[in-house]
């Protein structure tokens, strides 16, 4: 699979003070949903500003959609949406997205039947002669989706996307975002709303002060996550090392790893001894948990704390 | 292309949404139509429409003097006072907002991330800044074009010379404006810091143009004192050799006199030489403003016989030709008129060159800073 993205030793210093990102590398695959998380101020959004030439990066080498990152026409093949935006309070929507199209070099006819369709795939087209100014944040993101989407971008950077919008409307841009996978374009998605992209992830990578801490498909760092466990009442039993949760009314045992011959056992035993089953279900190992884990596994007494690194580079 | 036509109609926008855009052409509109109040008659003047009635021999539809007044009032008050000030204020107070509020988180980004240069991206911003002043001088001066054909039957496209005269002078603050704009992102200091360089500007102007007139009026006094004291000794020798005695004793006091006014005026100019040369020096890195707007001045009294100066001292009329009644009036006058020829021997395009080179250097400094941001 071709990488769309494909980034070595990305850094970024702030007056040489802070340090923001320091050599990042990573792959983002073609047509995947690649989620980068990580704590405030782990440089997830310096990195997407960086892609898009907002930031200038102190060291970088890499490519994005076959050229080197930094060539502006390639920006024309990728839409962004920027966490906090803010779009020009004067203007009404159809002419703040006629504004973005224009300003991404798309030709007024094109420009013309693509706001009506954008508006309509965001839910906006009765709304497309008021100003922006008077709309709702979760509106406003609605909008800011359509201008990312405009331009009909192989690679989509989408800075915090569902900031603001209601569960409905959340719904709806986690079911936009699959149609556009499946389409083939590529997403990479900045979020801190871990349960939002644990269905849509297939891509991560963990930032934490400024470093990857972790990366990978979520199958494959979540594989060695998966357990089982087994809800029962009405029987009394040691279970040495095993995880016991004593709730009011039964008892849950997790039993570690994939192991379907431990699981047949565990139901016998708590049969034999006269007790009955309530359920039996494989857990996988969530987004959060993940998450977690790689903030251990970054190894620094402060990553999960807010915060670039200051002072002298480690 | 279009890019930048997209920038170009969102500045239009943002500019139509301005309240203050809308109230400073409401106002350019009025003060037009009180100019256009003002007519003249065989015998003399009318205000507000034919309201008022003055008589007068010297401004009537006769008089060539109307005319300099009427166009001297339009170049002189209505430009350099309502369009140069109390507009140009009001448009600072529009257009400073310009760069701070496309600067801001969230609105940046936006812009900066599509396949635009950054530098096209400044130069069309600054252009839509200046668009606004234009505008409103345009609309201004297409007034003022048909008020003089209407009122002294003068046709003169020089009066459409206001247009880029007032936005030149107008670029000058506006690239101080956009410059600190750039580098605090912040509509307030950006506005305080371009008035209180106008007001700097102003101020070493006015300190220059007063030093000036006082070391010509002290160079006419000494040129004139050197002068006397020649012909006094050759009086005083030509007394002396005929025994004139009180002819010689009156011919020596007025050499006394002759000479203290010279050494009053010698100790004056090493005086005002330091002060001149340093005001002068500062003001050679700044921005010709006024200048710029004397052009207009100009080119409206050119080919007229009296200016509007003449008119304002009196010199246009006959009871008044008397003046200056002494010699302190006399040497006011003669170093005001020498300041004014050398005001009107500096060429345009030194004056508008000059002050281009200062827009420049304030605009690449901003351009750089710019450019190199993080955002």
């Amino acid at each position: 699979m071709a990488a769309v993205i494909d980034i070595q030793d990305v850094s970024k210093s702030f007056r040489r003070k802070v340090h923001a990102l320091r050599g990042v590398s990573m792959q983002v695959d073609q047509g995947q949903i690649f989620c980068l998380l990580g704590p405030n101020g782990a440089g997830k959004s310096t990195l997407v500003k960086i892609l898009m030439t907002v930031i200038r990066p102190s060291v970088l080498s890499g490519s994005m959609l076959g050229k080197p990152i930094g060539h502006k026409p390639t920006l024309r093949r990728i839409g962004y949406l920027p966490e906090h935006h803010r779009f020009p309070s004067f203007m009404t929507a159809g002419q703040a997205l006629h504004y973005y199209g224009g300003l991404t070099g798309m030709r007024r006819p094109a420009r013309r039947r693509r706001v009506e369709e954008m508006l309509e795939l965001v839910g906006m087209t009765s709304w497309r002669n008021h100003k922006v100014g008077t709309f709702s944040k979760g509106m406003q993101q609605r909008i800011g989706l359509a201008q990312a989407l405009l331009h009909d971008p192989e690679l989509l950077l989408l800075d915090e996307p569902t900031d603001g919008v209601d569960p409905v409307g959340r719904r709806e841009i986690r079911d936009l975002l699959l149609q556009l996978r499946n389409e083939g374009r590529t997403i990479l998605i900045n979020s801190h709303i871990l349960a939002e992209l644990e269905s849509i992830c297939d891509q991560l990578a963990v930032l934490v002060k400024g470093r990857v801490a972790m990366e990978g498909t979520v199958d494959a760092l979540t594989e060695g996550g998966v357990n089982w466990s087994v809800s029962y009442r009405d029987a009394s039993l040691e279970w040495g090392d095993s995880k016991i949760e004593q709730l009011e009314d039964r008892i849950v045992v997790t039993l570690p790893g994939d192991s379907l011959h431990q699981v047949q056992s565990t139901i016998d035993r708590i049969r034999d001894a006269g007790g009955s089953i309530l359920a039996v279900s494989q857990n996988r190992e969530s987004l959060e948990d993940l998450f977690m884990r790689a903030l251990k596994q970054a190894g620094t007494e402060d990553a999960a704390s807010p915060g670039a690194v200051r002072g002298r580079k480690k | 292309m279009t890019s930048l036509l997209a920038i170009l109609k969102e500045s239009w926008l943002s500019l139509r949404a301005e309240r203050l855009f809308r109230v400073v052409m409401g106002l350019n509109i009025l003060v037009i139509v009180a100019y256009a109040s003002m007519g003249f008659t065989d015998t003399g003047f009318t205000l507000f429409y034919g309201l008022f009635e003055e008589e007068s021999e010297y401004i009537n539809t006769h008089s060539p003097l109307a005319k300099t007044l009427y166009l001297g009032i339009y170049s002189a008050f209505i430009v350099n006072i309502w369009l140069a000030w109390a507009a140009s204020i009001l448009a600072l107070i529009s257009t400073s907002s310009i760069f701070p509020k496309f600067l801001s988180e969230g609105s940046v980004e936006l812009v900066l991330s599509r396949p635009i240069r950054r530098t096209t991206v400044f130069a069309i911003k600054y252009v839509s800044g200046l668009i606004f002043v234009m505008l409103q001088v345009t609309v201004f001066t297409v007034g003022a074009f048909f008020a003089a054909g209407w009122r002294i039957d003068v046709w003169d496209p020089a009066i459409f010379l206001a247009i880029p005269l007032l936005t030149l002078f107008y670029s000058y603050l506006f690239c101080v404006n956009v410059f600190v704009g750039v580098l605090t992102r912040s509509t307030l200091v950006a506005l305080l810091a371009t008035l209180l360089f106008w007001f700097g500007t102003f101020g070493i102007r006015t300190a220059d143009d007063q030093i000036q007139r006082f070391w010509l009026m002290s160079e006419t006094t000494a040129d004139e004192s050197t002068q006397r004291l020649f012909e006094l000794t050759a009086e005083i020798e030509q007394a002396s050799l005929e025994d004139q005695t009180k002819v010689v004793r009156e011919l020596r006091a007025e050499r006394r006199e002759t000479e203290t006014d010279l050494a009053n005026a010698d100790e004056a100019i090493e005086r005002l030489n330091p002060w001149k040369s340093a005001i002068g020096f500062l003001r050679m890195g700044l921005p010709e403003t006024a200048r710029t707007l004397g052009l207009l001045h100009r080119e409206l009294e050119r080919g007229s016989n009296n200016t509007l100066m003449d008119l304002m001292s009196g010199r246009a009329f006959e009871e008044d030709s008397d003046y200056p009644q002494n010699e302190f009036q006399k040497r006011r006058m003669d170093a005001e008129e020498k300041s004014y020829e050398r005001e009107l021997s500096i060429p345009g395009w030194k004056i508008i060159g000059k002050s281009l080179i200062f827009e420049f250097v304030i605009l690449a400094c901003a351009i750089w800073i710019f450019r190199r941001r993080d955002y």
